[in-house]
């Protein structure tokens, strides 16, 4: 028997390490479902496609992560899903100068760490953000030495030209507003305990896994409706789904194109499509023959069949683009005109810029299957008018760094416009100080489109700004740098009884009106 | 035996500093600018200038691997690139999960596998044997991602017995470990069969049924403890394997693991995670042999008197 005692030894310890091993880190506590009793949930889980990255909002720009700091946090200034500027974390605001702006702060709001929310906190805020490497960009143009703190509730802030988006860089997520002793306090670690404003207040998080979010009973305006939150990290777009199906989850993120009509087919299920700030586009570079020549860059656009894609590449989510900006963008021109299919008018074009036989052309993009699909298609289609293509596909860094040098023939990219203001969608992608890394690939210029996005920028007034933005839409349209391909879509399924839940144009949608039936 | 096993120890040193130079290198050479992966198309260049300079990428290869392994030495192997958290706590807060999954998936394979294999062997050619070895066969062909697909897509779908993801509760690590452990269990099973086919035909078996042992003693006893060497090869071999992270499984399932945070990571050319993780499984898996080898001298003490 000497020998069996060795082998049950063996099992025994293999027994104990399994054991240990599921006995090590496991959570006892499981979400109240409120299923079984009838009662009405109160913790509300969600699924996302990815981990966040971090809770500071200043450490990343990532959307995960900006999804949940949404909850946590509050800015200066409220961006509504209608993409209306609203007051937030101030009441009011008021252009005292050209570049100077005066902000009076909501009074009585607290902290989750029981701190008042003053003026010093916004300085402090905003000095910290310019800093930061990852999202500098999205206040970069206040000025750090034009921070003023007024009083408590006062605080003006200067910009280091005129800007009139500002306030809708002031609404963007990365300038939530934090408090100035927990930042220090948590020095390292904060990123893990964030302290907001926000109607949730940061209760958990489980690397890879979960966050885990509470109510704050303090908040200053409506309360959220449910006590806890859960957003779940669930990276394959089926599995969440099928979580959803399950109810596993509440709301599931980011439906991919292929498990929409399953999500809407099921009765328990209820899908929902909005229209996001996110556009396709495939970029000439306008520096190089024969695309410096209009008349090839407009054959080409009249020779893609634009609605296909949509159909082949996104399976019929989202739109063919009219023109470079998504219609939901403040200033965004939406009565231009598509260009549409016409073979003809292609050929002809072709014929009067002296290519009725075509040229040979390169189409670059990077790893993303999406837009490695576009260039399939978009090959197929040149075929017609003679232009031979090949596809290059390069890495990522790569393929920033060749766009950026103008090594390119035509290029697929996208653009988001975060602010959901027309500046941040057209100055650093059509003006001419913005050749290369900074924004403008396609290095294609015009004198009025550059004096009209500058007047924009610096306009107060918004009718004017949303007229300077059209016209410059519409030569933009006319002169057409772009093949204008894609407006994006936001997909998000919830179960039946989820109510209250609206999706935000930007991604990051806010969950403190959302309640179970 | 304390020799043997300090010996082995030593021994991971140089393993270690090849494996850190040899995922140094690839990594160093990957194209892609980490920098200006992590700050996103929309970034300036002056600020990816700056990262660029924060993260000492600019140093020459020889300079940055030598600053890696000083540091590493102390036990400092870098902050990620995206969270900017210590990677070794990146990757023990992933460990768990990963250690989780590997000692259930074993678990299955070997309660699986070696009673399958036993019955197998005695019963050589019969219905059992050969509806076993299909399934053995089925079992090591099918990939696991689709495996774990199916069992979703019955369990938890149509059945609506166990949660589709996640891994904080016991249910939901009953798919995963499933899916993990039948594909071990399947070669568990055809290990045990033939390693014990061959001990069963040796002369002390027939003398031992001879003399009148009882035929569960025989099988048990004298033939399955000369025959467990190699099945404990492969027990570790596979169990060292599941530590590195079993990618696919990590994904369906949505578990938190080593796997899932390596493959995020190379995607981000988050170096640093990648390079810590790389030398974190290394380290692991030849633990996970040492601890095979002396479960051998616990074995069969003729393998004990040759550590020395």
């Amino acid at each position: 028997m000497r020998k069996n005692k060795k082998l049950l030894t063996l099992l025994s310890m293999m027994l104990v390490l399994v054991l240990v091993a599921v006995g090590c880190g496991t959570s006892t506590e499981t979400p109240d479902t409120g299923d079984a009793t009838g009662e009405v949930k109160d913790t509300l889980i969600v699924g996302q496609g990815a981990d966040v990255v971090s809770l500071d909002p200043h450490a990343t720009n990532d959307q995960p992560s900006s999804r949940v700091s949404k909850q946590i946090y509050n800015t200066l200034v409220n961006q509504n899903e209608a993409m209306e500027l609203e007051p937030g974390l101030a009441e009011s605001w008021e252009k005292i100068d050209d570049l100077t702006w005066e902000f009076k702060l909501r009074q009585g709001v607290k902290f989750h760490n029981g701190e008042d929310f003053t003026a010093n906190d916004v300085k402090f805020t905003l000095l910290r953000a310019l800093e930061s490497a990852k999202i500098g960009h999205i206040v970069g143009a206040i000025n750090p030495e034009g921070i003023e703190v007024v009083d408590n509730h006062t605080i003006k802030i200067a910009t280091n030209e005129p800007f009139a988006p500002l306030l809708a860089h002031l609404a963007h997520t990365a300038a939530g507003m934090l408090n100035e002793k927990a930042v220090t306090e948590g020095g390292e670690n904060y990123a893990q305990n964030p302290v907001g404003t926000g109607p949730f207040k940061f209760q958990e998080w489980k690397t890879g896994e979960s966050v885990t979010l509470t109510r704050n009973d303090d908040y200053f305006a409506d309360k959220a409706k449910v006590k806890t939150v859960v957003f779940r990290n669930i990276t394959e777009n089926t599995a969440r789904v099928i979580e959803l199906e399950t109810g596993g989850i509440d709301i599931a993120y980011d439906i991919p194109p292929t498990e929409v009509s399953r999500v809407e087919e099921d009765q328990n299920l209820v899908l929902l499509r909005d229209e996001s700030l996110s556009t396709a586009y495939i970029g000439f570079n306008a520096g190089k023959e024969p695309y410096n020549d209009v008349r090839v860059r407009q054959a080409i656009n009249y020779a893609i069949d634009t609605d296909s894609i949509v159909e082949a590449v996104y399976q019929g989510v989202g739109k063919a683009a009219k023109g470079p900006l998504g219609t939901n963008v403040f200033g965004a021109h939406t009565d231009l005109e598509q260009y549409g299919y016409n073979l003809e008018k292609a050929k002809e074009l072709m014929k009067e810029a002296g290519y009725e036989n075509g040229f040979k052309a390169t189409i670059m993009t990077n790893e993303n299957q999406q837009r490695m699909d576009i260039a399939e298609i978009v090959q197929n289609q040149l075929r017609d008018i003679n232009i031979e293509t090949e596809v290059q596909v390069v890495e990522w860094g790569t393929y920033l760094d060749e766009t950026a040098a103008g090594k390119h023939d035509m290029f697929i990219l996208g653009w988001t416009t975060v602010t959901g203001d027309a500046d941040y969608g057209l100055y650093a992608l059509f003006h001419s100080s913005q050749f290369g890394d900074a924004g403008n690939r396609t290095f294609w210029s015009n004198d009025k489109v550059d004096e009209l996005l500058d007047a924009a920028r610096v306009e107060a007034d918004p009718a004017k700004r949303a007229e300077y933005y059209s016209e410059a839409q519409e030569i933009i349209r006319e002169e057409a740098p772009w093949v204008f391909t894609y407006n994006g879509e936001n997909l998000a399924g919830t179960r039946k009884n989820v109510k209250g839940f609206k999706q935000h144009p930007a991604g990051h949608h806010k969950l403190v009106s959302v309640y179970f039936e | 035996m304390h020799k043997y096993i300090l010996r082995r120890l030593l021994m991971l040193v140089p393993v270690m500093l090849g494996v850190t130079l040899i995922v140094f290198t690839m990594m160093h050479f990957t194209p892609g600018d980490p920098a200006k992966i992590m700050l996103g198309e929309s970034a300036p260049e002056a600020e990816v200038i700056k990262l660029r300079e924060e993260l000492g990428l600019d140093d020459p290869f020889l300079v940055q691997f030598g600053r890696y392994v000083f540091n590493a030495v102390q036990g400092d192997i870098g902050r990620s690139y995206t969270t900017n958290r210590p990677v070794a706590i990146e990757i023990m807060e992933r460990f768990p999960s990963t250690l989780k999954l590997a000692a259930l998936g074993v678990l299955v394979s070997v309660s699986l596998g070696i009673p399958t294999g036993i019955i197998s062997a005695t019963r050589q050619y019969s219905l059992f044997d050969n509806i076993a070895m299909v399934a053995a066969l089925l079992g090591v062909s099918m990939p696991n991602f689709w495996q774990g697909l199916m069992l979703i897509l019955f369990f938890s779908v149509q059945l609506k017995w166990f949660p589709s993801s996640g891994f904080s509760t016991p249910s939901q690590m009953v798919l995963p470990a499933l899916t993990l452990g039948t594909s071990s269990a399947a070669i568990i099973t055809r290990m045990t069969r033939s390693s014990m086919l061959e001990v069963i035909r040796q002369d002390y078996i027939r003398t031992a049924r001879a003399k009148g042992q009882a035929e569960s003693i025989v099988i048990n006893k004298h033939a399955l403890n000369n025959a467990l060497i190699p099945i404990i090869t492969v027990i570790g071999l596979q169990f060292g394997y599941l530590l590195g992270g079993a990618v696919l499984t990590e994904s369906i399932f949505s578990i938190p693991g080593v796997g899932r945070l390596m493959v995020e990571s190379i995607k981000a050319r988050n170096f640093p995670v990648v390079q810590g993780g790389v030398l974190f499984i290394a380290i692991t898996f030849s633990f996970v042999n040492l601890l095979v080898d002396i479960l051998y001298a616990f074995v069969d003490p003729r393998i004990k008197s040759q550590y020395k």
